[in-house]
């Protein structure tokens, strides 16, 4: 059983878990108009940190001045302190791992970096957030766009359960700047006004600054847990397979990732669903579709946007927090900005704080990438009924110990269920298939992706649309799928992918910092800005080769292959329903080219 | 109007990265989306910046789009009533 025994939640409403619920409560929200926020020509309706109260805040846990830490850093180390002060836990041992969760980390510094060049690599200010705490473990960052929250707490769960660690530290930060404001602009996607999800009258999402952190823990199932302890139930990842910015009309990959994590589970309790409700039209409306399908439609459904906007990295932390606060206090959260629902279908949206007796709500959370996934989570106490719930997805891998003699045992074993079937490598010079060469580079060459294009075959004039990190692992799919009998034509849930890196979208992120830098030539260009994202590789994989089961996209310091071994057997032990991973190592930064792809199939006994 | 149409699908083109396609390949009469280039809501977006870049006008949002990037004719027609450069 995996179950919380700390957290945190730091935003401009409030300093700590409670006194932001206690906020939400009463109404409150620091969303407000700006009229040049970060010296933007366009107005923006935004909630943004003080500075001085972070710094105040950062300034009780560390008595060196706050200049050697970049705003995002200090909100996750806030976070973090406050959620490891409350679990009791000695962070600083080999048990404890830390996971970050932002999307954009600390962009910003691409504009005016007054600090390392690394400092603007996600993996770098993770690493500065684990020494914070003395931590010795490389820690990781998830960076799966919105879903990133929800898919770290996941993370954290595989973890526990599958990497031998004790204790989890989920932390999801994001601060916002110039580049990440202009990019939604660009898309027409912010509302001027108070966002207002799921409200017939919607016109677009509200951004948001938070840090918001979890300690999860492992234990035997029928240990006794104090009251009001946050049970992890169940969770899952889906992709859409259907496009890498705009939701499925149909909701598909949120009611998979619905399906998986209530099959099964006893709902009989279920208080509530916290959407994502970004309160754009169309995630409200594809959501309302996802969850009338599931057969939840009468559920009360709320959103937390209204109060804190869309916290990006943090909000799948965040909201998951506040979510069992107020289960904690037996209220269903009334969704604030919204006055008059209306979705292509109904929804019982939230409009007023209510009373509830039920013990259980589900988190719904989607973004670009066609990201999708779903956390079925419990508000223990004692006067719970006893648990009827089955952990269907996990129940093949669960184990009473969390010995790392065990852990190894358990994952040879599932390494012995798989085998590589297949491998792609693409460095600057060749490419791999298979162990042999499959096209090295002319000595003439301008272009190598492009020659690889051409060499491999692929019919598919959306790759000339992409960046170098989404064209550098499309074609290393497609040449390691090339002689890979599969059905190409329907979506398959029984296919996954994980792939990591250590520069993220940075080479894109360069590239789209050009189009903003100067004011007298700032034309912030949206089709360079969605691919900021280091899960859209994945969701272009997802897409080609209709993929619609887990990805996932991770960021270490370096490529070690014993790490990326062991986390493709993690995921395939903790999702006993993937098949076929499609897992590896996707980096492009400063015009070098590293891929090596792999592709994990079941043993068909 | 031809001139400004053979630039506005050499800008197209150009930062719709299609890759391959001529001017003469695109047929200045038919649809720019839902078949023939292919296009999706991305593109959209992108050929708002193309019209505030290249022609100084700005549209709000992509619902306005939707009329005036009906083929390269159309939005030659509203480029021309319209352009501020």
């Amino acid at each position: 059983m995996i179950y919380s025994i700390g957290d945190s939640i730091i935003s401009p409403l409030a300093m700590t878990s409670h006194g932001n619920f206690e906020a939400v409560l009463r109404g409150e929200s620091r969303l407000q108009y700006y009229e040049h926020a970060f010296g933007l020509p366009e107005p923006s309706f935004l909630s943004l940190f003080e500075e001085e109260r972070l710094d105040q805040a950062f300034s009780a846990l560390w008595d060196c001045g706050t200049a050697g830490y970049t705003r995002m850093e200090k909100a996750a180390i806030v976070a973090a302190s406050q959620a490891i002060g409350e679990a009791n836990i000695a962070a600083d041992r080999d048990n404890v791992v830390f996971i970050l969760s932002t999307t954009k980390g600390n962009v910003d510094l691409l504009e005016d970096n007054p600090y390392e060049p690394e400092r603007v690599y996600l993996w770098r200010s993770a690493q500065l957030i684990a020494e914070f705490f003395d931590n010795p473990n490389t820690p990781v960052v998830v960076s799966n766009a919105c879903i990133s929250g929800c898919a770290a707490q996941i993370t954290a769960a595989n973890l526990l359960r599958h990497g031998g660690y004790k204790y989890a530290v989920v932390v999801g930060a994001e601060t916002l700047s110039k580049f990440i404001v202009s990019g939604f602009q660009s898309f027409k996607a912010l509302s001027k006004e108070r966002c207002q999800p799921f409200d017939t009258n919607r016109c677009g999402l509200n951004l948001g600054e938070a840090a918001a952190a979890i300690v999860y823990t492992i234990d035997d199932d029928d240990i006794a847990l104090p009251d009001n302890t946050l049970i992890l139930r169940a969770g899952a990842i889906n992709n859409d397979a259907n496009h890498i910015s705009g939701p499925s009309r149909t909701g598909e990959g949120l009611l998979r990732s619905i399906r998986k994590v209530t099959d099964g589970h006893d709902l009989s309790r279920l208080a509530f669903i916290n959407a994502h409700g970004t309160a754009t039209l169309y995630n409200d409306d594809m959501e309302s579709v996802a969850v009338n399908r599931a057969g939840l439609q009468d559920t009360p459904v709320n959103s937390l946007k209204g109060y804190f906007g869309h916290t990006l990295g943090a909000a799948g932390v965040l909201e998951t927090i506040l979510s069992h606060q107020a289960l904690k206090h037996h209220t269903i959260l009334r969704t604030l900005g919204t006055e008059q629902p209306g979705t292509v279908q109904s929804l019982n949206v939230s409009l007023q704080n209510q009373p509830t007796d039920g013990n259980t709500f589900l988190k719904l959370i989607s973004g670009f990438g066609g990201s999708n996934a779903a956390l079925l989570m419990e508000n223990h106490t004692h006067t719970n009924e006893p648990s009827s719930v089955v952990e269907t997805r996990l129940i093949a891998s669960e184990s009473k110990t969390n010995e790392p003699s065990t852990v190894e045992t358990r994952l040879i074993a599932s390494l012995q269920e798989h085998h590589i079937a297949s491998t792609c490598q693409i460095t600057d010079n060749a490419v791999i298939l298979n162990g042999e060469t499959f096209i090295t580079r002319g000595v003439q060459c301008e272009n190598w992706l492009a020659d690889i294009y051409h060499a491999s075959g692929m019919q598919y004039p959306k790759f000339f649309k992409m960046d170098n990190l989404c064209k550098a692992g499309i074609l290393a799919a497609e040449i390691l799928l090339r002689d890979v009998d599969f059905d190409r034509e329907q979506v398959k849930e029984d296919w996954g992918i994980l792939l990591m890196n250590q520069a993220s979208s940075l080479d894109d992120d360069r590239h789209y910092q050009t189009t903003i830098r100067d004011a007298g030539n700032y034309y912030p260009s949206p089709a360079i800005f969605v691919y900021t994202l280091a899960n859209i590789v994945t969701g272009e994989i997802a897409i080609r080769h209709k993929i619609g089961g887990e990805t996932s996209f991770l960021i270490f310091p370096d490529f070690a292959p014993e790490r990326l071994e062991r986390i493709a057997v993690q995921t395939l032990a903790a999702n006993p329903e993937l098949k076929h991973l499609i897992c590896g190592w996707v980096d492009y930064d400063e015009g070098r080219c590293d891929v090596r792809m792999f592709l994990y199939q079941l043993v068909e006994s | 109007m031809e001139d400004l149409i053979l630039e506005l699908k050499e800008g197209i083109i150009d930062v719709l990265n299609l890759e391959g396609m001529t001017p003469a390949d695109i047929d200045e009469n038919a649809p720019l989306f839902g078949e023939g280039l292919g296009l999706d809501s991305i593109d959209a977006l992108e050929l708002i910046v193309l019209m505030d870049k290249n022609y100084g006008i700005k549209l709000a949002n992509a619902e306005q789009g939707k009329e005036i990037f009906k083929s390269v004719r159309v939005m030659a027609e509203y480029i021309q009533a319209n352009r501020t450069k």
